[in-house]
């Protein structure tokens, strides 16, 4: 009996990082199905709280709003507008490759159904590019041996391994772990060490090769030699600052930065509407609207 | 041959609400600017990603029949503007501001809409959106 009880507490000990429900009001939504809250009153001295150590959990969404993530014309910091600012730098290979995506937004935008971006056809978009694509309410779980990140787009999820593993070696066609040749994948090979208390900083190898996989939706390169380098700062209980640097060899000359995202902690028991990639509903679109929108 | 849908320049309507750029799409098939206000009857209301797709069929003055469709964000983004499966229904007069393509084809996305029971909704997109922070 006592051990039973033993077990329960530790059990609740565990998941508390996790819970953070006794922090909201106690729902009023229909029904109890929460909508998003997007018209949050700012943070301020008076009403900011500390932030919990080594703790990312929680359902958080773009603090500026629910479109503050989009990215639709391109990484945070780097959209794709021509201006001289922005302009990337590619490696004569990353600038061929940029020249052989038909994408459907930015500066070199073509019209529906002239495009060859791999979302069109509903395939996974890959580490780093959903942290570029409709960032919207993500939920982040953790325990102690990893950080799980649910993706709202295509209901995707990921992990980050804390547990003190070794970041693998990027090889050709994949990754080594200590001799084994491993395949890439879509969201790679992830591993989070806490810089101090309040940031996590995640390394990402082993992601699909270029001819799978784009940075963002206006066509930006990305191959399996990047190297993802990511921040999670916790900044104060409801704020979480999502930063991310790319370093490709491959396609860029230089290392260079694409995200500062602050979040704003939500309701954990916010009803997230679905927002899947169904080729069914593509295809259903494309036949209405999009082949005909494109045509001359 | 005048239709009954009126082509307005960007100027009364169209400045209410700037689009964010939010489109699966992307903005280049669409006329920047341009409204397109439709008065007619649903035909389908279609709430799906990667759009939801509003299926109206308008008759012009003469008596000619235009099948348009004007289509909004995935459902997940046009909600908090108040757009539900139920929003449209087979048989109902609405009025629906839209921005039409370029190449003069039946076809736009929502900008505002009048429903059969007079409430008006905005922009089927993110509502509260605010622009993506820039450095």
């Amino acid at each position: 009996m006592r051990n039973s009880i033993f077990v329960v507490m530790v059990g609740l000990f565990m998941a508390a990082p996790g819970l953070s429900v006794d922090t909201f009001a106690q729902s009023s939504a229909p029904g109890g199905w929460p909508a998003p809250e997007w018209n949050k009153p700012p943070i301020t001295d008076a009403n900011r709280k500390p932030a919990p150590r080594r703790s990312l959990a929680g359902m958080w969404g773009p603090a500026a709003g629910a479109g503050a993530g989009t990215q639709g014309s391109g990484v945070q910091l780097k959209p794709n507008n021509g201006r001289p600012e922005n302009q990337l730098p590619y490696t004569p290979y990353g600038l061929e490759l940029y020249k052989s995506h038909q994408a459907l937004e930015g500066a070199d935008a073509v019209l529906p159904a002239q495009d060859n971006d791999p979302r069109n056809r509903c395939e996974p978009l890959g580490v780093p590019r959903y942290n570029h694509y409709n960032v919207r309410l993500t939920q982040i779980f953790q325990d102690e041996y990893k950080v799980v990140i649910l993706y709202h787009y295509d209901n995707r999820w990921r992990v980050i391994w804390t547990d003190g593993r070794q970041l693998p070696r990027p090889v050709d066609g994949g990754v080594d772990i200590a001799g084994d040749i491993r395949e890439p994948r879509f969201f790679g090979y992830s591993v989070g060490r806490w810089r101090d208390d309040y940031t996590l900083e995640v390394q990402t190898v082993g992601t699909m090769p270029e001819d799978r996989v784009w940075l963002d939706s206006t066509g930006r390169p990305i191959s399996d030699r990047v190297r993802v380098t990511e921040t999670f700062q916790r900044v104060d209980y409801d704020t979480l600052v999502w930063s991310e640097t790319i370093d490709d060899p491959k396609v860029y000359a230089k290392p260079w930065e694409t995200l500062k995202l602050p979040m704003r902690l939500h309701d954990p028991r916010t009803d997230i509407q679905e927002y899947y990639c169904s080729p069914a509903e593509q295809e259903n679109y494309n036949r209405l609207f999009g082949n005909t929108a494109g045509g001359k | 041959m005048r239709a009954r849908f009126v082509v307005v320049l960007a100027v009364a309507v169209g400045l209410l609400m700037p689009l964010p750029l939010l489109a699966h799409h992307g903005s280049a098939a669409f006329d920047t600017g341009k409204r397109v206000t439709l008065k007619g009857t649903v035909k389908e209301w279609v709430y799906s990603n990667p759009h939801c797709l509003l299926r109206l069929e308008v008759t012009g003055e003469d008596g000619q029949v235009v099948q348009w469709v004007a289509e909004g964000q995935a459902p997940n983004v046009i909600f908090p503007a108040g757009y539900r499966k139920d929003t449209f229904k087979f048989g109902d007069h609405v009025t629906v501001i839209v921005e039409p393509v370029k190449n003069g084809r039946p076809l736009g996305r929502i900008i505002q809409t009048v429903l059969a029971d007079g409430r008006t909704l905005g922009v089927a997109s993110s509502a509260g959106a605010a622009p993506v922070p820039q450095p």
